[in-house]
Parts: structure tokens; C-alpha cells; sequence
């Protein structure tokens, strides 16, 4: 008893199979019973950029947590269009993990997801938009700012504006002056969206 | 000269950028969302100085500028060299104590208490750079858990880093490196080494079993297993969010159900995962992995 010494070789060996298993194999063992053949499965998938839609697929019918990371992390480095289609439509989930997960995985793609950001802020379901300005909160763009302001120019939904003005009160530059000014006007009477853009322009630092 | 990667707008700066309370708040909440790490006025000077290092290495105009780039970077090299030099990382024996003391105080008893006497425990200190922190934990072992002669435990540590592996292997320390060791430590498990460095005991050296391993590679973590105990402190701090992920999933089913991770003190599994659950011990907040996972 007491600390083992090394030369007892503590490290279990990793047998040829682990590292043959090959994509009709591995997308089979998503649907194992055990949970940690799933993640193992889902983790070994993320080097299978093939495997996008596949991934994708399992996220709405897995039910362990611990699984759904494991394919989020599989998707975030696979990346690629194909991604990015296997994820846009669980924006629309009623399921806060499968939402915020694909905002996590969207944000990691700013080019493949930014040709899809137009049609996302013109989305009939105010949720959605919403759920595309958090996205655009993490997304590394050069168009973010300009995707922002125009949710201030244009959006109807007083809670799309808010959640705007919030994630331009850190990224707004000088430019961002007249759409702040703009969107007090559009809601003269809404104290929350005065108090909003009071407090951007006080950080964007230009009175 | 420049030494930054920032696609900034380059101005004369012919006095140090001045940061404002705004520009502090600012960069102190989008820092403190990255990576968990918090800085109150307290810090003021200390950030302060940085953020005017970092803007005048990228040839900023001013914060503003500097901060615009930095939040639409897409590589995360400026993110990464702000993380390097607002964090100060040197190893050394007994860094952190509070941590081991939770680990012979509470976590090994719990870990102990679902095994039978005579069976395996399993430590895993990752990275182990020169060896500090993996030697810390078998003096720990040693000298104050009372049923080490009850188990068997291994001890592991590994680094992506093939250099300081060998160092960790050599043993050889400096007097700063020791200076935190209780001096009846230094004396038993420890010889001089010359004038100012100190040998570590071959018994020691033997008790750990170093590897190289690379966190975000399936492959490499492949080969751990059952492990009940991980020290993972200040490592993750410099991994970007994807990568973080990874690896602690790839820690998450290296473990045994119910094993426990130390992280640094400035670091939050919950920033980064959301598979394990917060264990609040008298010593040191700890993350679990459940015992039902």
C-alpha cells in the first residue's frame, strides 16, 4: 500500500480498435444505450467533417447532457457550412440548453454563419431575432456593429431593440450615434429603451 | 515596435493612452466574461499599466480603438497575449496549499470511503511542469493523509511540454522553489544540491508517473481512466472557449464517478462546462463529477 511506484504502469494501453472505428460504426454508437459509448462516439466524430449533419441530427433526440456537450464541442471543431445548416434551426428550440449551445457553436463560425445573419434578423418570430443579436453579442465579425444598428433603425420588437442596445453599448463606436439617437425617437414613450441608450452612449464615451 | 496582431487604425501617441473609469469597466467586465478572471478598483493600477502596455504595442490610437479590435479579432491572439500578462503563473512546492489540504482533509476520505481498503486510488496532476505540484501532492500523501497505507495511489502527471518533463524526472530545484516547503519536509525528502538548489528523493521521482499529454487530443487522453482526483490549476486560463470544452470533457470521462477537479484559483469549471457540480469543503470549493454520470 502506500504511493505505487511507476514502473507498475498505471496508464491503461489504448488498443489499435480505439482508433480504427470508422463513421458508419461511430454513428451507430450515438444510439448506444450506454451514455459514455455515446460520448466517446460523439467525441471521436468531431475529426468526421462529415459527420456534420449526422451530429447535428442527434442533438434534438439526445437526451443526456452530458452527451449534448460532447456533440456541441464535435460541431464547433468540425466547423464549415455544413455546421452551421445542422445548427441555425435549433435557434428555434424550445430547449434553453439546445439554443444557447447552438449560439456557443454559431458564434465559434463567424464566416460560414455570417451570409445567414440578414435573413435571421428579419425572422417573423421575434424569439429568433432576439437569439441572433445574443449570437451576434459573441460573434467576431467586421458587420456586427452594422447588423446592430440596424435592428435599431428597423426592428419593431421593443425587446430586440433592448437586447441590441445592450450588446452596442460594448461594441458601438461613433458611428453608432444616430441609430442610438434614432431608435429614442422610435420609442419616445418606452422608459427602459431611454435608459438604454443613455447608458450606450455614455459608454461608447461621446455625449 | 509593434508586437501585437490587431488590425488597429495606427495614430501618433505622443503621451501614454489614459484609461478612464468607463474604458476600466468596460474592459473589466468583457475580461472577466472571457475567462472568469475579475478585477475590482483594487486592480486598477495593475490592469491600468497592461491595458496601456498592450494599446501601445498594437499601435491603438486609444482604448477605444484597441478594444474595437480586440472584440472583433478573429484569431484570439490579442485575447491571448492580455490573458498572459494579467496572469502571473510560477510554479512552486505547496502552491496553493489549501487545495491539497482539502484533499487529504476531505476529498480522499470521500473517494476512500467507496472503495475497499486495498484498492486503487488514482491521482491526476495536469500539467505537471517541473514536477512541483505532483511532488507536493505525494509529500501531501505522505506526511498527512493517515490512511495512505490503507490504499494504493497512483500518482500521474502529465505536460504537453517534452522539456519539462524531463525536468520534473531530474528533480533538481531552486531555493525559491522550495521556500514554501515546511523546513522538516525540506530536510526528509530533499538533499542540497550544490550551493543554492536542492535534489528531490529518487522515492518521490519514483512515485509519479509522468506523460506527455496534449488535453485537446482525444488520443492523448484516451489512455487515463478511473481517475478520482485532478489537478488542473492555471492551465485551462490559457485555452481558448472551444478547446476549454474539450478538455473538460475529456477529463469529465477520464474520471470515476464521484471524482472531484481542482481547478486554479481564478478559473470556474462552470464558465466552461456545465457536467460537473460545485463541492463547497472547509479547505477549498472543489467540482465533482456525479457520482450517477
Amino acid at each position: 500500500m502506500g504511493l505505487k511506484r511507476q514502473a507498475d504502469a498505471a496508464l491503461h494501453p489504448v488498443a489499435t480498435r480505439d482508433y480504427t472505428r470508422d463513421l458508419p460504426g461511430l454513428i451507430a454508437q450515438m444510439s448506444d444505450v450506454e451514455v459514455a459509448v455515446r460520448r466517446w462516439a460523439v467525441r471521436d466524430l468531431g475529426s468526421h467533417p462529415e459527420a456534420a449533419a449526422a451530429l447535428g441530427a442527434r442533438l434534438v433526440v439526445e437526451a443526456d447532457s452530458s452527451v449534448r456537450s460532447a456533440l456541441f464541442s464535435s460541431l464547433a471543431r468540425l466547423g464549415g457550412g455544413d455546421v452551421v445548416t445542422a445548427v441555425l434551426p435549433l435557434l428555434r428550440s424550445e430547449d434553453p440548453e439546445l439554443r444557447n449551445g447552438a449560439i456557443e457553436v454559431l458564434s465559434g463560425l463567424p464566416d460560414a454563419v455570417a451570409p445567414h445573419i440578414d435573413a435571421l434578423l428579419c425572422d417573423g418570430d421575434s424569439d429568433v431575432r432576439i437569439f441572433t443579436v445574443n449570437l451576434l453579442g459573441d460573434l467576431h465579425h467586421i458587420r456586427v456593429v452594422a447588423w446592430l444598428e440596424r435592428v435599431l433603425m428597423h426592428d419593431a420588437a421593443v425587446n430586440v431593440v433592448g437586447a441590441a442596445l445592450e450588446v452596442l453599448a460594448e461594441v458601438g463606436t461613433d458611428g453608432s450615434l444616430p441609430a442610438l439617437r434614432a431608435v429614442a425617437q422610435r420609442f419616445p414613450d418606452d422608459a427602459f429603451i431611454g435608459f438604454a441608450v443613455a447608458l450606450a452612449i455614455e459608454r461608447i464615451g461621446t455625449p | 515596435m509593434k508586437t501585437g496582431s490587431l488590425a488597429v487604425k495606427p495614430g501618433p501617441v505622443v503621451a501614454p493612452p489614459a484609461i478612464t473609469d468607463a474604458d476600466f469597466r468596460k474592459f473589466a467586465e468583457f475580461f472577466y466574461r472571457k475567462t472568469g478572471i475579475h478585477f475590482d478598483d483594487s486592480k486598477r493600477y495593475f490592469v491600468d499599466k497592461r491595458l496601456v502596455e498592450r494599446i501601445e504595442s498594437t499601435g491603438a490610437e486609444n482604448f477605444r480603438a484597441w478594444f474595437v479590435a480586440l472584440r472583433f479579432e478573429t484569431d484570439g491572439a490579442e485575447l491571448q497575449q492580455l490573458v498572459n500578462i494579467m496572469t502571473v503563473n510560477e510554479t512552486y512546492f505547496f502552491r496553493e496549499a489549501y487545495q491539497f489540504d482539502c484533499l487529504v482533509n476531505n476529498m480522499l476520505d470521500e473517494v476512500a470511503a467507496r472503495k475497499r481498503p486495498g484498492s486503487r486510488i488514482r491521482i491526476w496532476s495536469i500539467p505537471s511542469s517541473t514536477g512541483e505540484e505532483p511532488y507536493s501532492i505525494a509529500i501531501y500523501l505522505l506526511e498527512r493523509w493517515a490512511k495512505i497505507d490503507q490504499y494504493d495511489v497512483e500518482i500521474l502527471s502529465s505536460d504537453i511540454d517534452t522539456s519539462v518533463l524531463k525536468a520534473a524526472q531530474r528533480g533538481i530545484y531552486s531555493q525559491r522553489s522550495v521556500g514554501n516547503l515546511p523546513p522538516q519536509y525540506l530536510k526528509k525528502y530533499f538533499t542540497p544540491n550544490g550551493d543554492n538548489e536542492w535534489r528531490i528523493s529518487r522515492d518521490l521521482v519514483d512515485s509519479v508517473e509522468f506523460s506527455r499529454v496534449n488535453l485537446s487530443e482525444p488520443t492523448d487522453t484516451r489512455r487515463f481512466r478511473d481517475i478520482d482526483v485532478i489537478f488542473c490549476r492555471n492551465l485551462l486560463i490559457y485555452f481558448d472557449d472551444l478547446s476549454r470544452r474539450v478538455a473538460a470533457e475529456a477529463m469529465f470521462d477520464a474520471m470515476s464517478p464521484g471524482g472531484f477537479i481542482c481547478l486554479g484559483h481564478s478559473e470556474s469549471m462552470s464558465r466552461m462546462s456545465s457536467l460537473y457540480t460545485v463541492r463547497r469543503f472547509p479547505d477549498a470549493m472543489v467540482y465533482q463529477k456525479p457520482l450517477e454520470a
